[in-house]
């Protein structure tokens, strides 16, 4: 029996296995987010359907919910409905934010005059708060607590559940 | 219109990179330079929603943008540490296509070289110790020789 | 009554090759004559089960019979007919059943050409060979199954992905990648038998290196065609990009050809046997890995299938093959004695030591390369990416060191050589290295690593086609022409030396083409008006219009450009962006313009709403078809040094070679 090859065998069986058995839970296409604890990078957009330009500062002092979107896509229709509900139950207590990149103007306009249109939504010219904020798709959405600090990120189109969840975190 | 759009851009704020990474510390980039530049760079971060691909090679959108932000970074003057630590503070290291130095990704860049080191060792003390043993059989290999002499013994010894 | 039929004929094969398995293990350690005759026919019988399953889903797709599962997952009646062929391979399930019925027919071609050959190996091959053809039964009977019934079949199918239906490669790029890894399973039993017979006889070495070799040819092309389309197809202008499936296939080729090496070394001196077999089996428990990593949705890759239980199958597999091997290895490879040694470090042997030190540590360094961001997740919880800058600047020096290699090997003589045959063998190539890399210089390269490697690569040239002459040289001393030499020395003599040269040349050529295409490479990107021309790269490209055509599963919306040179007109380049039925974000397909010099390659970026201009990337790319046509070359020097010589040896082959005999009769 050769120890040496035993050894080493043996351990490079152990390391890879348990390499690829712990990858097989995760999604590589999911990304954390850095931000999370830190405060949000501050913006000044245009808001769609008027000249109007919205500052995020204005908004501290109460929870914010941003959610960045876009009229072509799919999981962002669905997800429409729940934010603008949820808004509109709200009140005044929690600011909710659309941020649309990558989209024109007129189709972002109509879509909400057919969807409804609860609350701003701003446009982002050339993705720069995007990629600011870190965002790797549509939709996603960062919840910010009252001092502007982002507590939590959620990827892909929320239920209502989900925003209740985290809006716990930001209620803190 | 367009000076109307213009105006309107003026008095937007994006998030600025002075937020992250404080001011320029290098010198702006012009010209031919700064397209170079800009690729160079970009190949050094990864497009968030591709499989893998660099920004300088991606033809999706957010890459695009992505590229513009470089660019516009270098011709402000910010060196290449601070455009990849901008990005690497919104995106996470995930973003960075090169691994960094310091931290738990140095061991991707150390590994390899441990690798080289100790290979080395053990293959001189291999042909050391082969040198060493004795030609116990010496059974002439089946293949064709490569030595023309023998190979033309073996002419000899085969003519009929 | 088809998905029926397939599910029956998936199931025998499970239960033949499990048995063929048992028995064949079963005959070699009992060294049974009449056990090997069984194992034989489970063989052949596994092979034409694998067969039959194909065939009746090959049927299924092209009569689009929607009511076997696979067919409505990839099927399409608005798809060419290539496509619905080639789809057998386009998606999971269909492709492990590929891979099954490649599988048999290695199988059944091992058995059959070593009849009445190896009786004391031959058992205990087949019964591994068995043993994994059983496992990818199994995986084709139960977690991938493609012959599942579907209650209510719809009326027409969505067709593969479209990716896969923009290019012909798409038609040989798989079967050639699976000739080449599920070859990797034959040396594999060779090789377990040689370890459970507890030695490797000589003349079991060609066996071995022959097996190893068919597959190898094929991988090597099949590695090059990847990296082919996926220029061709995909539209950012680079061939490598050190996706993880990229490295997959990458990894058992590495070790392979270390093996290919240290096989001559253990063919000419009988040493490093233990350490060649040991690269055998890792290249096969490298193909499996490579198929986990495909098809368990653990990497994040442009290949990858969709994420099915398929994952934790294969892991298990590779878990039991990773234990067996190693407990074999560490029982047996000190009987695997060697029986000789070398004279001297300096020399061709040491060289090939050198040689396996390299390739061994490049595929350490791609594996971990690959699998960092996993156990970085796995153990901090960050996520980290290692791109193709990490793997560039790891193989860009092992490159030219392989190349280095490629040009003192040869050189050196076998043996031990005097401080005056070392000068008169490693000196006078210098003169062809500096000429090469002045002539690179001259020509614009500046990068000094290029350089380098124009260097080594000048270097290698001479000497391989030193190496090549010499034998031609002394034939042509006994009388007759060049011609009759060449034939006589090379192709009837001396095949596997030529064959190895002709590789030997192509890597050269591939290893210098890489570099002088990554760091000679520009591109430049431009919107050009309706009508207007701009210049790049030497080319006067003109855009001259939109054209929308419609086609049944898609719709194309393509854009002409004129191109000239020097004022005068050289062809015409269409790129396209394609908008499948089955996809939202439209695929492009870019146009390529290939010369010997260099290719000139056009990607759409964006398209004006009314198609009066046109955003492109132009990239210019020198000697990029030089690494397509030297990857070939490689594969034909394989193949020639494949071809089996019916020359009587006579050689006095060492006592321990002499088996104890097996039974009398043949079957």
């Amino acid at each position: 029996m050769n120890r040496t090859v035993l050894i080493i065998g043996l351990l490079i069986v152990a390391a890879v296995v348990a390499i690829l058995f712990m990858g097989l839970g995760k999604d590589p296409a999911h990304i954390e987010s850095p931000l999370i604890g830190r405060p949000a990078p501050g913006f000044a957009l245009k808001a769609v359907g008027s000249d109007e330009t919205i500052d995020l500062t204005r908004y501290r002092g109460k929870p914010v919910i941003l959610n960045f979107w876009a009229t072509w896509c799919k999981p962002c229709w669905d997800e429409h409905p729940v934010l603008t509900a949820n808004a509109q139950m709200a009140g005044g207590r929690v600011q909710y934010l659309g941020v649309v990149f990558q989209d024109e103007e007129s189709k972002i306009r109509s879509f909400l005059e057919q969807r409804g249109w609860a609350y701003p939504t701003l446009v982002d010219q050339a993705g720069k708060t995007a990629i600011a904020y870190g965002v790797g798709g549509v939709p996603e959405t960062y919840f910010l607590d009252k001092n502007g600090i982002i507590v939590a990120k959620f990827a892909g189109p929320m239920s209502a559940e989900d925003i209740q969840t985290n809006l716990q975190k930001a209620m803190k | 219109m367009i000076a109307f759009l213009l105006v309107l851009a003026l008095q937007m704020k994006v998030p600025d990179a002075e937020q992250f990474v404080g001011k320029p510390q290098g010198t702006p980039v012009t010209g031919e330079q700064l397209h170079l530049r800009t690729q160079q760079i970009g190949a050094l971060l990864r497009c968030p929603v591709c499989q893998g691909l660099s920004v300088s090679d991606s033809p999706a959108e957010m890459a695009v943008n992505m590229r513009g932000q470089v660019r516009e970074l270098l011709s402000r003057g910010y060196t290449q540490e601070q455009i990849l630590s901008y990005f690497e503070r919104s995106y996470g290291q995930f973003v960075l296509l090169k691994p960094k130095f310091n931290g738990v990704a140095a061991a991707v860049w150390i590994l390899p070289l441990l690798a080289i080191a100790i290979g080395a060792v053990i293959v001189v003390s291999k042909a050391k110790k082969l040198e060493a043993a004795p030609a116990k059989s010496n059974g002439q290999p089946a293949t064709e020789p490569e030595d023309p002499y023998l190979a033309r013994v073996r002419e000899l010894v085969e003519k009929p | 009554m088809t998905p029926s039929l397939g599910r029956f004929l998936i199931l025998a094969s499970v239960l033949v090759s499990a048995a063929g398995a048992f028995i064949g293990f079963a005959a070699g350690q009992k060294q049974s004559p009449e056990g090997l005759k069984w194992a034989r026919r489970f063989a052949y019988a596994f092979a034409a089960l694998m067969l039959l399953s194909t065939l009746v889903m090959e049927y299924a797709l092209i009569t689009h019979d929607f009511s076997v599962q696979y067919v409505s997952q990839v099927g399409s009646r608005d798809v060419p007919v290539w496509v619905t062929i080639v789809s057998l391979w386009s998606s999971l399930e269909g492709s492990i059943l590929f891979w099954g019925f490649i599988l048999g027919i290695y199988i059944a071609g091992a058995t059959w050409l070593n009849r009445g050959k190896h009786e004391e190996y031959m058992p205990y091959a087949i019964g591994t060979w068995l043993g994994c053809g059983a496992f990818f039964a199994f995986l084709i009977a139960g977690p991938a199954n493609p012959f599942l019934t579907v209650p209510n079949p719809p009326l027409n199918g969505p067709g593969p992905n479209p990716l896969l239906q923009n290019h012909v490669l798409m038609i040989v790029h798989p079967p050639m990648l699976y000739l080449g890894y599920v070859g990797m399973t034959i040396p594999f039993g060779f090789a377990m038998a040689a370890l459970l017979r507890k030695r490797l006889g000589h003349s079991f070495l060609r066996p071995l290196r022959a097996s190893l070799l068919l597959p190898w040819v094929f991988l090597t092309i099949a590695i090059m065609l990847g990296g082919w389309w996926a220029y061709e197809v995909l539209g950012w202008g680079g061939y490598w990009a050190w996706d993880p499936v990229e490295n997959a296939s990458l990894l058992p080729w590495l070790t392979a050809t270390a093996a290919l090496h240290s096989a001559v070394v253990m063919e000419r001196r009988g040493i490093l046997k233990g350490w060649t077999v040991t690269l055998v089996l890792a290249s096969f428990l490298l193909t499996i890995l490579g198929t986990f990593m495909t098809r368990s949705g653990v990497f994040n890759s442009v290949h990858s299938f969709t994420q099915s239980s398929i994952g934790p199958t294969i892991l298990v597999f590779l878990a039991v093959t990773l234990i067996a091997s190693v407990l074999l290895l560490a029982l047996r490879i000190d009987s695997l004695e060697a029986e000789g040694n070398i004279e001297s470090a300096v020399s061709r042997e040491g060289m090939f030591l050198v040689n396996n030190l390299i390739f061994v540590v490049l595929t350490f360094t791609v594996l971990v390369g690959t699998c960092f961001p996993l156990i970085v997740e796995a153990v901090k919880g960050k996520q980290m990416s290692v791109g193709r800058p990490y793997f560039d600047a790891m193989a860009v020096p092992m490159g030219a060191a392989l190349l280095f290699l490629i040009g003192i090997g040869p050189a050196l003589p076998w043996g031990k050589a005097t401080k005056r045959e070392l000068v008169r063998s490693l000196v006078p190539p210098i003169g062809a290295g500096v000429i090469v890399a002045v002539i690179g210089a001259a020509l614009g390269v500046r990068s000094p690593w290029t350089l380098l490697t124009l260097f080594f690569g000048g270097y290698a040239v001479h000497v391989t086609l030193a190496q090549m002459w010499l034998p031609l040289v002394q034939r042509m001393k006994r009388g007759g022409s060049f011609g009759e030499a060449l034939v006589d020395a090379q192709l009837r003599r001396g095949r596997r030396r030529f064959g190895s040269y002709i590789v030997h040349a192509g890597a050269t050529i591939v290893l210098v083409a890489i570099a002088v295409s990554s760091t000679q490479r520009s591109s430049q990107e431009m919107t050009l008006a309706r009508g207007q021309t701009a210049q790049a790269a030497g080319y006067a490209i003109t855009f001259t219009g939109v054209e929308e055509r419609a086609e049944p599963h898609r719709q194309s919306t393509i854009a002409h450009f004129n191109i000239a040179r020097n004022g005068k007109p050289v062809t015409t380049m269409d790129p396209r962006m394609n908008q499948y039925a089955s996809m939202r974000e439209p695929i492009g397909t870019p146009a390529v313009h290939s010369t010997v010099v260099s290719d000139l390659y056009i990607s759409i970026m964006n398209i004006a709403p009314d198609q009066q201009s046109a955003g492109i990337v132009v990239i210019n790319t020198p000697m990029v078809s030089w690494i397509w046509i030297a990857v070939l070359l490689m594969g034909l020097g394989g193949l020639v040094a494949l071809i089996p010589s019916r020359r009587r040896v006579y050689a006095v082959e060492p006592h321990s070679d002499a088996a104890p005999s097996l039974g009398t009769a043949q079957p």
